[in-house]
């Protein structure tokens, strides 16, 4: 156990006197600081517009004056997305998810503006996050720490005075892999203190819940993520014959895990199973609304079929003998139909995006740098499950809008008027504002379990390379 | 050529076709570049599918209005389809036609920012600003993961080919041992490195020339008017950043230090200009000019007039709207006949004029950021590369804005047709099928000028850095005497 500190305090020494370590270990520590203090900067902006212009919406709505309640359904409100707490620290998918939505009578509209469209193509490198030196960055860092960690030994032939005292391997790897965690840690330590500080004294009336034991999940599975390039990178060492070789050979996984194979994974989903455009959505969309779902009962056919339902069932000859408004019931059968049409045809898009981003987390698997990626986004609130949820809460709410307001009408108004009724505040009131809660921390992690098995056998596996490895170690230089 | 820089060269052959593991290194980079080609083929031409659907749909709409003119035996459909073609009142916000932006025959190669934006808009007369804002499909996550094309391979991939090469050329004769064979050579140490670095010039940026002339050639006509000169740019600008790499390469090789230090220095380089510069930047820029796009978000909403069957509130609007148009203003017919339509129109054009305050606002600030950051685009020769690369194929944010501008002008060109037979109380012709309003995409005044000057950045830099390097070398090496 005594060598095994040695080592580490061996280990800990040199790495402080490389200046070119030290240069990049502060060039991180800076960057972490800046993405730090600009993700929580971009938060405060996000979130007072975001505040900003949901009042003035709200008043908008509420201040609309008297008028019909299909005019004021028309009139609608809008939703915007609120930024959460923690995408301060991993912006996600927030650059490339609309912002806004329009919510009205008889459309479904979608989200406007996505942030990046604001950016010239040099926003397609990224923005600086601190998810984004933590993933990429960091363990460039530690290649750079770690890749002479044995070649070096063996280089200069102290490997073999090591073992010949009767040192174990064991003691030297782990010695080392203890030397870089202690060194990541110091490290990283101001920033997890400065995260978890800012993230839950901001963490009020934020649409984010269970934001402490998101962070906590957050540091750990990064720490599980820091922990494996370490092993992975002591290992490459061991096996490699010089730092030469064992720097190249990292040097390439990593282009190959960080930089490559998400890409390549992103597009070739994207070949596998393509989208149709925004115009033929649309046009499906109306087409089944015209001619029904099946294709065979046209809007004329449906209103008939209701006509007759409501005539039997309150047994009267017409339809200005029913004890409300027509009108309001045909106008929410309509707007039931749309929406069932919406679904149908919006599911069969969910269905794909869900299919493309299935083939991410079968990479996951083979590639942990996605995984964890796509554990920090969902525990960030910044993924594409969070943003779904967002979007089918603000469609729940566009449709309680419509439908009260079709009531409203069904009851008040009489057949065959319009101009004749107007609703007026009280009823504006009635329709509470949108506040929107994401899902809760075991919610958003559900669709994520590849991901969470991935880093878990990950460690199994690299634990056993090492212990393999350190068994068959022999003190020679190639 | 002097034989012993062709004995220098023959060697260096020899040892470069022994080297399997370099030899695949290149053929997967060339493997990487092809997918390129074929990736950005396979989305472009997805979007040119696109246009043929629609552009095929605004025909067989046209073709049925046109029709409907010759139609002797009327039906009720038929009737109605013939008033949506001859009467401006139904006309003017149900006839649609497409603005679209082509792709570039090389937008392929350089995607840029063309997957984010629309890049087709079905405008009708009604407010422009209902139509404007709406996104194309798309998956955000594979919207963040970036097109793999082949300005990606270049920007990315050909860097670290380089480094990979070129980073021991120097220190691996030390390590080795070679360093004093080669010392003793009547050739100077620097002249060898230099030839050596130059043999892997020829090799590198061949390949990289060579990938991207198949892709020129697989993607367009090459001789075809505004390609040829894309084509030749395209190149010169591969050329440019593959020597400016090789002349980092020696500046750090000149340095002398070992292969650990030369590969780590040349990495962090890549990850300096790659990733650091432009994700800073990035940044910065958002938190400098923090955009409210929530307020483009309101012109969407739909609104009217207040109430429809009021008769002196139309004529109030249609007035107010006259005010600006004084060419439409005709008889007193003019404010009698046909007024709930005129009424909707005036409503419409004189929001959407209030709007475009709000929306020619919001571009200011997107400028104004687009302008920040090009400011800064010098400090990494990748940005300015791929900044050239998409302004060559014309998809750069500057084309896309410059196409959602003209959209403005298209659309005053599509109200206009309609307006002035509304107003005027006409019907819109058989013959009058025969002048539609048509699209045309604006030309940019000077597309190269940007484009070489950021290329003779590069290049300025290219030349300080070998320079830097050779006057290292030689007082390194006379420091060695």
């Amino acid at each position: 156990m005594s060598a095994l500190l040695h080592i580490a305090k061996k280990e800990i020494r040199i790495a402080f006197r490389e200046r070119l370590i030290v240069f990049l270990g502060i060039i991180i520590m800076v960057l972490l600081g800046i993405s730090l203090f600009a993700g929580f900067v971009s938060y405060e902006q996000q979130k007072e517009i975001i505040t900003k212009t949901e009042n003035d919406k709200r008043q908008e709505w509420l201040n609309q004056g008297d008028k019909h309640p299909h005019i004021a359904a028309h009139y609608g409100t809008f939703a915007f997305k609120p930024k959460t707490v923690l995408s301060l620290f991993d912006f996600g998918l927030d650059a490339y998810t609309g912002t806004s939505v329009y919510l009205e009578a008889h459309n479904q509209h979608e989200f406007m503006f996505r942030p990046a469209q604001d950016h010239s193509s040099m926003i397609r490198f990224g923005e600086l996050s601190s998810s984004l030196v933590l993933q990429v960055l960091l363990p460039l860092l530690i290649i750079f720490l770690s890749f002479s960690s044995y070649t070096k030994e063996k280089e200069s032939g102290t490997l073999k005075l090591l073992m010949s005292q009767g040192v174990s391997a064991n003691a030297i790897t782990w010695g080392k892999i203890l030397a870089y965690c202690i060194i990541l840690l110091i490290m990283l330590m101001p920033f997890f203190v400065g995260l978890i500080l800012i993230a839950n004294a901001t963490a009020n009336n934020d649409s984010l819940p269970d934001v402490a034991s998101r962070t906590a999940l957050l540091i750990t599975i990064y720490a599980i993520y820091l922990f494996l390039v370490i092993t992975i990178a002591v290992w490459i060492s061991m096996k490699s014959l010089t730092g030469r070789n064992a720097l190249l050979t990292l040097l390439t996984f990593w282009t190959f895990f960080v930089i490559l194979m998400p890409k390549t994974v992103a597009n070739l989903s994207e070949s596998f199973y393509p989208l149709p455009s925004m115009r033929e959505f649309k046009a499906g969309i109306e087409e089944s609304k015209l001619n029904g779902l099946d294709g065979q009962t046209p809007r004329s056919v449906r209103m008939a079929e209701l006509e007759t339902e409501y005539l039997e069932k309150y047994k009267v000859d017409s339809l200005s003998q029913l004890p409300f408004n027509f009108e309001g019931v045909s106008m929410q059968a309509g707007e039931d139909y749309g929406n069932m049409v919406y679904d149908h045809h919006y599911e069969g898009i969910r269905a794909i995006f869900s299919k493309q981003n299935r083939l991410g987390s079968i990479a996951s698997i083979f590639n942990p740098f996605i995984a964890t990626q796509h554990l920090s986004m969902s525990l960030s609130g910044t993924d594409l499950h969070t943003f779904n949820h967002f979007e089918n809460e603000v469609e729940e709410y566009r449709r309680m809008l419509v439908r009260r307001m079709n009531n409203d009408m069904a009851e008040n108004s009489k057949y065959g008027e319009f101009y004749e009724y107007a609703a007026g505040e009280e009823l504006w009131e009635e329709i509470d504002g949108f506040y929107y809660t994401a899902p809760t921390f075991f919610f958003a992690l559900r669709p994520y379990y590849l991901e969470l098995l991935s880093l878990l056998a990950w460690v199994v596996f690299t634990i056993f390379l090492l212990k393999r490895s350190n068994k068959k170690l022999k003190p020679i230089h190639g | 050529m002097d034989n012993r820089v062709k004995t220098l060269i023959r060697y260096e052959w020899k040892s470069f076709i022994r080297n399997k593991f370099q030899l695949l290194l290149l053929c997967i980079t060339f493997g990487f570049g092809i997918y390129g080609i074929y990736y950005g083929n396979a989305e472009i031409e997805a979007q040119r599918e696109t246009i043929r659907i629609v552009t095929a749909l605004e025909e067989s709409e046209f073709a049925q209005y046109r029709a409907s003119f010759d139609n002797t035996n009327s039906s009720p459909d038929l009737e109605q389809i013939h008033d949506i073609a001859a009467q401006p009142s139904f006309a003017w916000f149900r006839h649609g036609y497409h603005a679209i932006i082509h792709p570039h025959d090389y937008a392929s190669l350089a995607i840029g920012q063309r997957d984010l934006f629309r890049y087709y808009y079905r405008l009708t007369g009604m407010s422009l600003h209902y139509q404007l804002f709406e996104n194309e499909l798309a998956n955000p996550v594979n919207l963040m993961a970036g097109n793999f094309d082949l300005s990606f391979v270049i920007i990315y991939l050909f860097p670290l080919i380089i480094i990979a090469f070129c980073y021991g050329l120097f220190s691996s004769e030390k390590e080795n041992g070679t360093l004093p064979l080669l010392q003793i050579q009547t050739m100077s140490i620097q002249k060898i490195t230099l030839i050596r670095l130059g043999f892997y010039f020829v090799i590198i940026t061949g390949l990289a020339l060579l990938i991207s002339f198949l892709g020129l050639l697989y993607s367009g006509n090459v001789l075809a008017q505004g390609n040829l000169l894309a084509a030749l740019v395209w190149l010169l600008a591969v050329l440019v950043y593959c020597s400016f790499w090789f002349g980092l390469l020696f500046l750090i090789i000149g340095l002398r230090k070992n292969s650990a230090f030369n590969a780590i220095s040349a990495a962090g380089c890549w990850i300096f200009l790659l990733i650091i510069i432009p994700s800073v930047l990035n940044v910065l820029v958002t938190v400098k000019y923090p955009l409210n796009s929530s307020t483009l978000a309101g012109l969407t909403r739909r609104t009217g007039l207040e109430n429809e069957n009021d008769q002196e509130e139309s004529r109030e609007v249609i007035r107010e709207f006259l005010a600006y148009r004084p060419d439409l203003e005709g008889t007193d017919s003019l404010i009698q006949n046909n007024l709930m339509p005129k009424a909707y129109a005036a409503y419409t054009t004189l929001k959407g004029m209030e709007s475009q305050k709000v929306v020619d606002d919001y571009n200011e600030q997107v400028e104004r950021r687009s302008k920040w950051t090009s400011k800064f685009h010098w400090l990494s020769p990748s940005v300015s590369l791929q900044e050239v690369f998409s302004q060559t194929t014309e998809t750069d944010l500057a084309t896309l804005v410059r196409f959602q501008n003209a959209l403005s002008d298209f659309h005053g060109e599509i109200t206009d047709f309609y307006f002035t037979r509304l107003f005027w109380d006409k019907p819109i012709l058989e013959k009058d099928y025969d002048n539609l309003p048509q699209f045309s995409m604006p030309q940019t005044a000077d597309k190269w000028r940007p484009i070489l000057t950021s290329l003779a950045g590069v290049s300025l830099y290219t030349i300080c850095l070998f320079s830097v390097g050779l006057i290292q070398m030689r007082r390194r090496i006379e420091g060695v005497k």
